[in-house]
């Protein structure tokens, strides 16, 4: 188990710039996911983590040790590729006991453990060609654990996985994750993968960090207007608007919407007023009016589109027609560039 | 950094082992007579009086004190070289684009691929005795179409398996598409197939081309004097006063040369498809 | 009659023509001591009648035999130099670096040189007062006369064979090399394996077949070896470098005892018959 620091970490391919000088701190045991659309800079940090690409600047240490020197054969790393790289050639075994076989270690006894533990028992001298997705994830991770790595890298895994198939993926992944307790760095576009399995998640976006923190802090207090957008489903509404000054107190002028409930904390000029879709309910009261133009339900939820704003309400919710009044709840605010004031 | 430049090294000198044969040879071509043999002074490399002389007198021109004009130009031989190896390349490629259609759409000729092979398998030498009867009973002997004949046979094997991976390759469906359309399958492979295939029959057709324009053997045996092609036209070249015409014969080897050489860079993606059969795309 | 018979109709009436009637022919020429100056056309071949003779006399035949054996050396020691160089080239060229392009380029070209042109070059080369002594004379005076001697002109042709051929292996093995999944080679990076493993367990494995493929076709071209050799030496000095296909010329052409040549090819298409489907049912396991 050991600590990753990444300080300043910057990577260019010719006039390209991958990653903007990034310091992340990712703890000892923790499970971190790499959060981004694709293009983002994230497989290019965990590439240059695992060292499969040199980085253009900055360094990587593992706990104290300076890993810039260190070829990726040594790093002690544990990869899952996107499409686990299974050795087809070879049978489960083979695969399971690469590492150990090619370290000169007996690989009996501790491939037998493995095998149990990870439910492969009785596949072990099957040939790993055409075995089903999720033998196929457990066998990457398990050639990668049984080397005991210090810290598992996982690029994408359930990315060639039907959809309806993930979810019991990412529980056996999570489980897994419990059981050998290492430091885990996983790479991912799907914010629900993100949001069910890591400790923390790093979002990034253009080659830049954007935000590091809890699922639940980076949901709820976004740092930016980006973060607030890509996470969520809907993503969280953002309208631009003006705020005015009233006491100690601020209110955002939303032009021909209305006016906002006052909020904490000084601001003005132009601003971005954002909040959750499931944050808004619906108030004949509220100054704050929309009308509603199209209403989609989904199963247990129904998404109401009030303009540029969605609200989300569960399956039974009685929606009125017409212009409507509503408040939003948790609401941020973000100044003119993006950043949360 | 050592490895780049151990690989830097590696990769130097094996361009320097490739490159040397060819360039001495071109470095012939251009060399007067009396710098062909290093006689007692050291070797030159570089044509000290670089000189077009070799390829004149290939075709027939000067001469010099040193050897007699040639009574029978290198025109002949180039010609019979250009006609039997691109009729052969029409025989093989017509016939083998027309087999591998017929097995890759109809499974017509399932025994050809095997048989083809094992064609390839057997050295030319063992069946040629035959040939030659037949071809002096025909009267074909010495005459560059009785060469194309042959070619055509030899190289049929390449010219089947190309085309055949080529069409199996090829999506289907749009043959499907003008077949529901009212065409006659014929009118399918002549008017849609065909022209869609047309840079891999391309292709094909100078690889095939390279493979007849290569040929020595064949012409060695079943040409005598009028069409002799190049290669056989080469080995002959010499003279009773000076021995070996090196540097005209390092001329025709270059004319010779260079065909192949520009075809090959020109079809360089399919090289391996074609050497391999079809068994291996690049 | 179907589109797809006609179509097919044309190779398979080559085939035949240059299968089964030269098979006859040859099998009825085989039985008689006919020959081109035997003053009868050959349908008349039957006045030469010589029964078995021809066949009898094949395990006699030192010329043969020894020629069948400088054939297979000439075989074992350039097709695995072959591979063994194309193999390395490709490892060179699996990564990118400035130049590639050109260097595949230029790399490639032996094996479009007309083999009658390189076996010319090689002769050049080989001369006494040539580049290879010239070269060599870095070391001392060298006078070598390679083409003269039994034993380097064998050597001389085998360079020449290895020259023309080394750019086939490479451009195949390169092929084959590109398609191993880098992933794979990743993974078992990560893993710990050294280069060494990581070629002897993931790179060669998945090129069993490419490897196969390679071997074969040349073994089976480096069997039929007659260009550049038969230029270069003749076959020459004296037999010392005649192969199969050498020997089968000259009794073709010089010796005209064609009756023996058509029971000899019969006995090589055979056994070269058998070999085959030998190897085929090797690989297939």
């Amino acid at each position: 188990m050991t600590a990753i620091h990444l300080q300043g970490l910057t990577k260019r391919f010719g006039p390209f710039t991958a990653l903007q000088p990034m310091d992340l701190e990712i703890r000892d045991g923790e499970f971190l996911a790499l959060l981004g659309p694709s293009g983002c800079g994230k497989s290019t940090t965990m590439n240059m983590i695992a060292g499969m690409e040199k980085p253009t600047g900055g360094r990587i240490l593992f706990g104290d040790r300076d890993m810039g020197a260190v070829p990726m054969a040594r790093r002690g790393v544990g990869f899952v590729f996107q499409n686990y790289a299974i050795f087809t050639h070879m049978t489960v075994r083979q695969n399971l006991d690469y590492g150990l076989r090619m370290a000169g270690v007996d690989p009996g006894p501790r491939t037998a453990a493995m095998a149990e533990l990870l439910g492969l028992t009785d596949l072990l001298d099957r040939p790993s060609q055409g075995l089903s997705v999720n033998i196929l994830q457990r066998l990457a991770i398990g050639r990668s654990a049984i080397m005991e790595p210090a810290i598992f890298l996982l690029d994408e895994p359930l990315s060639n996985v039907d959809a309806a198939f993930r979810a019991v993926m990412r529980t056996e992944l999570k489980s897994l994750q419990r059981q050998f307790r290492q430091t885990m760095v996983y790479v991912t576009h799907d914010q629900l993968e993100a949001m069910t399995m890591a400790d923390r998640i790093a979002v990034m976006d253009h080659g830049v960090l954007q935000q590091v923190g809890t699922p639940l802090q980076v949901y709820n207090r976004p740092a930016n207007t980006f973060v607030a957008r890509f996470l969520g489903a809907p993503g969280m509404n953002l309208l631009p608007g003006h705020a005015v000054q009233s006491g100690s107190a601020v209110q955002v002028d939303l032009g021909p919407i209305g006016l906002t409930p006052p909020l904490p904390g000084p601001a003005s000029g132009p601003v971005t007023y954002g909040f959750r879709p499931e944050e808004v309910t619906l108030d004949p009261a509220s100054p704050l009016k929309l009308p509603v133009t199209h209403v989609e339900r989904i199963g247990a939820r129904c998404i109401v589109h009030l303009g540029p704003v969605k609200a989300v309400f569960p399956a039974g919710t009685e929606i009125p027609s017409g212009v409507v009044g509503f408040t939003p709840g948790k609401p941020c605010l973000f100044d003119a560039k993006g950043g949360r004031i | 950094m050592t490895r780049a430049i151990l690989r830097t090294l590696a990769i130097l000198a094996a361009l320097a082992v490739t490159l040397i044969p060819i360039l001495w040879m071109v470095s012939m071509a251009f060399k007067p007579p009396s710098e062909w043999q290093a006689a007692g002074e050291a070797l030159t490399w570089v044509p000290r009086a670089p000189t077009l002389d070799n390829f004149r007198y290939l075709f027939g021109q000067g001469g010099s004190d040193l050897i007699a004009t040639l009574d029978r130009t290198a025109v002949k031989p180039i010609l019979s070289s250009l006609l039997s190896a691109s009729v052969g390349t029409l025989i093989a490629m017509t016939c083998g684009t027309a087999a591998a259609y017929g097995l890759s759409r109809f499974g017509s000729g399932a025994n050809l691929p095997l048989a083809l092979i094992q064609l390839r398998l057997f050295p030319p030498m063992a069946v040629m005795i035959p040939v030659m009867m037949m071809w002096a009973f025909l009267g074909l002997m010495d005459t560059w179409f009785g060469l194309a004949l042959v070619y055509g046979i030899v190289t049929l094997p390449f010219a089947f398996w190309l085309m055949k991976t080529f069409f199996d390759d090829m999506p289907k469906e749009i043959e499907e598409a003008a077949l529901v359309e009212g065409c006659t399958r014929w009118r399918v492979f002549t008017r849609v197939t065909l022209p869609m295939m047309a840079a891999p029959l391309a292709a094909a057709s100078l690889f095939v081309f390279i493979l007849n324009w290569s040929d020595y053997l064949i012409a060695l045996l079943l040409t005598t004097r009028e069409w002799v092609t190049i290669p056989v036209y080469m080995a002959s070249l010499s003279s009773s006063m000076t021995g070996q015409l090196y540097g005209a014969k390092a001329a025709l080897g270059l004319i010779a040369a260079v065909p192949p050489v520009v075809l090959g860079v020109l079809i360089q993606k399919h090289l391996v498809r074609g050497l391999t059969f079809g068994a291996l795309k690049q | 009659m179907k589109l797809g018979l006609r179509l097919t109709l044309p190779a398979q009436v080559l085939v035949l023509f240059i299968s089964v009637f030269p098979l006859l022919m040859q099998l009825y020429i085989s039985l008689t001591d006919w020959s081109p100056l035997s003053g009868a056309p050959w349908p008349r071949a039957w006045e030469f009648w010589n029964s078995f003779a021809n066949y009898t006399d094949i395990p006699g035949d030192r010329r043969l035999w020894a020629a069948l054996g400088r054939t297979l050396l000439v075989m074992v020691i350039c097709v695995p130099v072959e591979f063994l160089l194309g193999l390395g080239l490709g490892l060179l060229f699996v990564e990118d670096f400035p130049g590639k392009k050109l260097a595949y380029s230029i790399l490639i070209m032996p094996m479009m040189v007309v083999p009658a042109v390189a076996g010319y070059m090689f002769f050049m080369l080989f001369q006494s007062g040539g580049p290879v002594n010239d070269l060599l004379s870095v070391f001392g005076p060298v006078t070598i006369a390679w083409l003269s001697d039994p034993w380097l002109a064998l050597v001389a042709v085998m360079v020449a064979d290895i020259w023309q051929w080394t750019p086939l292996m490479f451009l195949i093995l390169l092929a084959g090399l590109v398609g191993v999944p880098q992933d794979q080679l990743r993974a078992a990076t990560l893993l710990g394996a050294s280069p060494w493993q990581r070629f002897r367990t993931i790179t060669l494995p998945r090129m069993k077949v490419i490897i196969t493929i390679a071997l074969a076709i040349r073994a089976i071209e480096a069997f039929k070896i007659f260009d550049t050799l038969y230029i270069m030496t003749g076959g020459g000095p004296g037999v010392a470098t005649e192969t199969i296909s050498v020997y089968f010329y000259k009794i073709t052409t010089n010796d005209l005892i064609w009756g023996y040549v058509a029971a000899l090819a019969l006995f090589i298409l055979v056994s070269l018959s058998i070999a085959a489907q030998f190897a085929m049912k090797r690989m297939a396991r």
